[in-house]
């Protein structure tokens, strides 16, 4: 994901102009570092995916797609990915252009309600999420107690409790670009839109939504991309079906040694994920959406 | 225009990349140690961090003194010991790492994070760091073969251990059993009898917990419940198994640490777990909690002490393992832990013998056919995943 926003930057000046430029080399300890220890071990693990066990070729994708319970993983895992990426966006947007049109002081107050949980682990509130809903748990435990209730209401392990615990994980990285973007809208654009004739509503989804959008595909892409990789919450959230493929590779790293088959599906998930991201960059232009923003 | 342009550049990086990464394959000695080493979670490492400190007292004493118990001064030499940390590690530091280091000079560097996957980094590597590692039942067989240093028999005593806890590879430390756990409250006084009870809930209602892993249990618990004798457990029927489990599918809460186990059954979420014996006593002992473990039925297992291929501490690793294994000491750690001796001869603290796996261990105990685990893994875990999401 990186990569692409690195990509998209350098091609700006051309390659040669760029190498012309002096000044350019400075550049160069960044890419040899990028090199070395990011597509380097990337590159080595797709490697590996058809080298291990040797002569493997493609057989470890082919153990993969012959078994129809680890294709149902795959799927779930881009299902959940893609529900939470829309409950973060549903959530995310509205809070952060509550952020903008708030005096500062509350704006500020808003963007620490964001980012305080990012100081606790993800384990401590993914199994703070365990004690709130689970049936001994603190909602269940209260409506019994009132009488509400004869019998715990199914909170926890549900795919429902794994959106929940992910969105309120993955919100911030939601929130943050979009608000970024919605900060440098120029507000004289809604009153040029209002002087215009059109009503406050319009104004907002004809002027202010569309300037907005690169902070929504960047937030999403954000909050896609990483919930692609979650398996934590899932495990202890979901019920049986909620199952991501990250667990699935942890399991083939750790337990079974068997890299050959490990590498193979983090290269699947990978290759899947670049592909969402390319068809994502025809879409909208990635130099916009990680670059900065909104300057015409 | 602008990504005809980027195409050309792309291709250079990756070219760039994949030759620097075939220069570290040379480097490293071939294999590659790729970046997925070590981190991660240490969901499934069997007994983990276990009971908390034992009522101490009663010292365990060993049968006959044989050479192993008695090894050489060793000045100078310094062993890395490895295994899964918390109480459970800290119950053989005291029992042999503390004792061994007054008794030959050598010192010991701890690692309390035990993972297959990092002895499979550094043997691979070259790199080898760690000399001797407590390792879970998945680990050491003949699979693993170009990981491991094959054991010197010379000095471990191996007709002490009992039947099947010694291979080429690898030889038990201590045992536990993978057992039945009830909430005392949720069962209202009655005791389930064995996992025939933990698939009732009608007689026994209330959720149930399961280690959420495809060879830690599941199948031959489920295969028991439905009548098949232990001995009889393999090869598993898979079939079979999962139809059983399907009665029950819906009240199963699966927990992949056991941290998670002892808190489910502590709490009550679940009625019945299956558990390391080691976390069930800490629920009801550390945490105070109405919990008790039906022995009946339990699958009787162990850890494993390996030594990663190319340690140049080799022959120290052995001498260590010789006295760790050896009737004096092998079940010392008892006194600090519910976990038993893997030798024959050793005895087991009074304090803590009734919780232990072996002073359990009856003609309807269970015992995990590893070699079979292993070789049938892709199978077994299929038939799991398939079962799991369907």
């Amino acid at each position: 994901m990186s990569d692409v926003g690195v990509a998209g930057r350098n091609r700006r000046p051309g390659l040669p102009r760029l190498a012309a430029n002096r000044w350019s080399l400075l550049v160069l300890p960044a890419v040899i570092f990028l090199l070395v220890f990011f597509l380097a071990p990337l590159a080595l693990m797709s490697l590996r995916s058809v080298t291990d066990p040797p002569g493997a070729g493609l057989s470890n994708y082919e153990k993969f797609f012959a078994q129809e319970a680890y294709l149902r993983v795959l799927t779930n895992t881009f299902w959940i990915a893609v529900i939470s990426t829309v409950t973060c966006l549903v959530v995310g947007y509205p809070f952060a252009y509550l952020m903008t049109i708030v005096p500062g002081r509350v704006a500020g107050l808003l963007l620490i309600a964001v980012l305080l949980p990012f100081w606790s682990s993800l384990l401590v509130r993914t199994f703070a999420w365990q004690v709130i809903l689970r049936d001994t748990g603190i909602i269940n435990r209260f409506l019994l107690d009132l009488g509400l209730i004869s019998e715990p209401l199914t909170l926890i392990r549900t795919t429902a409790g794994v959106i929940l615990g992910m969105s309120h994980i993955l919100l911030p990285f939601m929130v943050l670009p979009i608000y970024a973007v919605m900060r440098r809208i120029d507000p004289e654009f809604g009153r040029a839109a209002a002087n215009l004739g059109a009503s406050p509503a319009a104004a907002f989804f004809r002027v202010f939504v569309p300037l907005s959008l690169p902070g929504v595909v960047a937030g999403s892409l954000l909050v896609f991309v990483l919930a692609l990789g979650f398996y934590i919450t899932p495990a202890l959230l979901g019920g049986l079906r909620d199952q991501m493929i990250s667990q699935l590779i942890v399991q083939q790293i750790q337990q079974r040694l068997d890299w050959g088959f490990g590498t193979a599906m983090s290269v699947l998930l990978m290759v899947i994920t670049l592909a969402i991201l390319f068809v994502a960059s025809r879409a909208v232009r990635l130099r916009d959406v990680f670059g900065s923003a909104v300057e015409e | 225009m602008r990504r005809s342009s980027a195409i050309p550049a792309l291709v250079v990086v990756i070219a760039l990349a994949v030759f620097i990464a075939l220069l570290m394959t040379r480097t490293s000695g071939g294999g590659g140690t790729s970046a997925s080493s070590s981190a991660a979670s240490s969901s499934a490492a069997p007994p983990a961090s276990a009971a908390a400190s034992a009522s101490g007292s009663a010292p365990a004493s060993g049968g006959t003194t044989s050479a192993a118990c008695t090894p050489p001064r060793q000045e100078g030499v310094t062993l890395t010991y490895v295994s899964f940390g918390g109480a459970y590690q800290e119950a053989q530091r005291k029992a042999w790492l503390t004792p061994y280091t007054e008794l030959t000079g050598v010192a010991f560097n701890e690692d309390e994070n035990s993972s297959n996957a990092t002895i499979k980094a550094q043997v691979e590597s070259g790199q080898v760091t760690w000399d001797v590692v407590d390792v879970g039942n998945d680990f050491g067989l003949d699979a693993n073969k170009d990981l491991l240093e094959p054991l010197d028999y010379t000095l471990i005593p191996r007709d002490e251990v009992l039947e099947g806890f010694a291979g080429d590879y690898r030889v038990a430390d201590m045992t536990y059993g993978v057992a039945l756990a009830y909430n005392t409250d949720k069962t209202a006084g009655q005791i389930p009898a064995g996992w025939a009870d933990f698939f009732d809930t009608t007689k026994f209602p209330g959720k149930r917990g399961m280690w959420d892993y495809s060879e830690g249990g599941i199948f031959e618990v489920a295969l028991m419940a439905d009548g098949v004798k232990p001995a009889d457990l393999y090869p598993l029927d898979l079939e079979r198994a999962t139809k059983k489990l399907d009665t029950i599918k819906n009240d199963l809460v699966f927990w992949s640490s056991g941290a998670e186990s002892q808190e489910l059954i502590g709490s009550g979420e679940v009625a019945m777990t299956l558990i390391w014996n080691g976390r069930g006593w800490s629920a009801k002992h550390t945490d105070k909690k109405p919990v008790e473990i039906q022995w009946n039925q339990q699958i009787v297992t162990a850890d494993y002490l390996v030594v990663p291929k190319g340690t140049p501490n080799k022959d120290a690793a052995m001498k260590f393992i010789a006295y760790a294994i050896c009737a004096e000491n092998n079940a010392k750690p008892s006194e600090f832990i519910p976990y038993g001796p893997i030798n024959k001869n050793s005895k087991p603290a009074e304090a803590n013998k009734a919780d232990l796996s072996v002073s359990n261990a009856d003609e309807n105990s269970a015992y995990f056919d590893d070699t079979y685990l292993i070789e049938n893994y892709a199978a077994i875990d299929a038939a799991y995943q398939a079962w799991k999401t369907n």
